[in-house]
């Protein structure tokens, strides 16, 4: 669906973000992008739908390249961008003008985006916030609304730029279960974080590294992969009780790290067959 | 002398319709040199809790005394430094060094003075006097926000309070703010930290003040606090309590991933003796 070839970009002091990015998102997959504060998760995020263009090789959306001006609008049909502060993202008064201002852009007819509209509402379960001021909202309250102003756009594939890393544990508990709902329902995801604990549930991560992709791989093997702490990134802490047991002969599976009290439940059973 | 807080209430649109309590009823001191972790879900009262400690807001029953001061005096705002969540919010001026020295020459200190301020707190974070002519918004996450400690350290606060200074920085930019609180603790400033993120501060938190709906719930050491019923914990600790409830014979009190293996550990091979001598 979307595919990256020899892709380069410079920052304007010339110092490189990407460096020679070859890759390919295949539609319905859930992509995690880790990486450390200028390894260039945000640039390449950018690149999804023609925010930035490459300075060398290309990007192509669904057969459209991002290069050719005429067909912005139409991959970012495709492609939408929720971003980590939501504040710096509303246009309107009322969050139902500001979900209502992408529609209105595609030149939509104004029952469609009345429809549009009231749908993303539902779905993100603002609809007594309709009429409140975005500015007035709470930040996990501002991150739905960022959400659903991506989603009146009606996007195959989402893109979430460290969504979660300025909301507290609760509100980012369940900006990721939406993203996880989200994917269910046949949407591709562009997850992209700090927190590797949030990777769980995602098909396949990408690790960046200095502009280059330096690790890829299903969760399983990149989360528990002895590299990441060279990377500069922290490897969710039962994951690595996992792979320190192994090595002492527990064998806690994957699936079971995924949450404190499975992990316990394994052990369990794990003692009890002994 | 620390600081002190009796009995404060806090409301906020105090005697009108949307009339809401923040805090009810709190008791508080925090000694010198101490470094407590205030905890609790959004909404709980924990940031307007602070603000109470430099006068930024005042009680509306109860009393707060800093040192035996009343929070409104200017000695207060000396002893207290504040830095708040998004450094990037609290930086307004062109270099580093004028960001820094704002705060003793508006204390009126002499040029002289406050330069020493500057390097003694430039050094306080970890930064090399190349820095001081850098404009702040230049720097990451984590040296802006190193930046912000430095200013409120040129004041050479006796107490340092932070709100959720770690959030939305990446994994190194918290290491850098988590050194450099440790190396400020340890030269004696008492650091009051509100924060989610308990996986990261844990292991430097040496006291736990839990806020649940504008009141003090929990408050007591590290340990107790693992042991305590119905508090937020981190991932490794939250697993080691579900063991102990399942009946496993491990000590929940942990948090490290270290010692949590110990634990299941020490188990195991008890399981494995029993066995043999069966």
């Amino acid at each position: 669906m979307i595919r990256f070839e020899n892709v380069s970009y410079n920052y304007p002091d010339g110092t490189p973000a990407l460096r020679n990015i070859n890759m390919g998102i295949k539609k319905g997959e859930y992509i995690g992008i880790i990486g450390k504060n200028g390894s260039g998760k945000s640039t390449l995020s950018l690149h999804l739908n023609g925010l930035l263009r490459p300075q060398k090789g290309k990007v192509m959306v669904r057969g459209m390249d991002t290069g050719d001006f005429s067909k912005l609008q139409g991959i970012r049909k495709i492609v939408g961008i929720v971003f980590q502060n939501p504040e710096t993202q509303f246009v309107g008064r009322t969050v139902e003008e500001d979900l209502a201002f992408g529609p209105e852009n595609l030149c939509l007819p104004p029952m469609e985006i009345r429809r549009r509209v009231d749908r993303a509402l539902a779905e993100t379960g603002l609809e007594k916030y309709r009429y409140h001021s975005p500015k007035t909202l709470s930040g996990g309250q501002g991150q739905c609304v960022a959400l659903a102003g991506v989603l009146a756009m009606e996007p195959e594939c989402l893109v979430f730029d460290e969504v979660t890393s300025m909301l507290d544990p609760d509100s980012g508990k369940a900006v990721l279960e939406r993203v996880k709902r989200l994917h269910e329902k046949g949407k591709t995801i562009v997850y992209i974080t700090h927190n590797l604990e949030e990777l769980h549930a995602a098909d396949r991560i990408i690790v960046m590294d200095r502009g280059r992709i330096v690790l890829e791989g299903k969760p399983e093997n990149v989360l528990s992969d002895p590299s990441l702490r060279d990377l500069g990134l922290t490897p969710p802490s039962l994951i690595e009780l996992a792979e320190h047991l192994k090595n002492h002969g527990v064998a806690v599976p994957w699936e079971k790290t995924s949450s404190p009290s499975n992990f316990a439940e394994e052990i369990c059973r794990l003692f009890l067959k002994m | 002398m620390p600081i002190i807080l009796e009995n404060v209430s806090f409301f906020y649109s105090r005697n009108t319709p949307l009339e809401t309590a923040a805090l009810k009823d709190v008791n508080l001191r925090i000694e010198k040199g101490e470094f407590v972790g205030i905890l609790g879900e959004k909404g709980a009262g924990k940031s307007t809790l602070i603000k109470l400690f430099n006068g930024l807001l005042r009680p509306d029953s109860g009393k707060v005394t800093v040192d035996g001061l009343a929070p409104s005096s200017k000695e207060v705002k000396r002893r207290v430094g504040m830095v708040f969540q998004q450094a990037a919010d609290q930086l307004f001026c062109r270099t580093v060094y004028e960001e820094i020295a704002f705060g003793p020459l508006n204390f009126g200190y002499t040029r002289k003075e406050t330069e020493e301020r500057v390097f003694e707190a430039l050094d306080a974070v970890s930064f090399d006097r190349s820095m001081l002519l850098r404009d702040p918004f230049s720097l990451s996450g984590g040296e802006m926000q190193r930046v912000a400690l430095a200013g409120a350290l040129a004041l050479r606060p006796d107490y340092l309070v932070l709100d959720e200074p770690i959030t939305g920085l990446d994994p190194a930019g918290k290491k850098e703010i988590l050194d450099t609180l440790r190396k400020i603790k340890d030269r004696g400033t008492a650091i009051i930290t509100v924060t989610h993120n308990l996986k990261g501060f844990f292991p430097l938190l040496e006291r736990i003040v839990l806020i649940q709906k504008g009141r003090i719930s929990y408050q007591g050491s590290r340990k107790e606090y693992l042991e305590t019923e119905n508090v937020p914990l981190p991932p490794v600790a939250s697993m080691m309590r579900e063991l102990k409830v399942r009946g496993v014979p491990v000590n929940p009190a942990v948090f490290t991933v270290e010692e949590a293996l110990e634990e299941i550990l020490k188990v195991k091979s008890m399981i494995e003796k029993e066995k043999a001598e069966k």
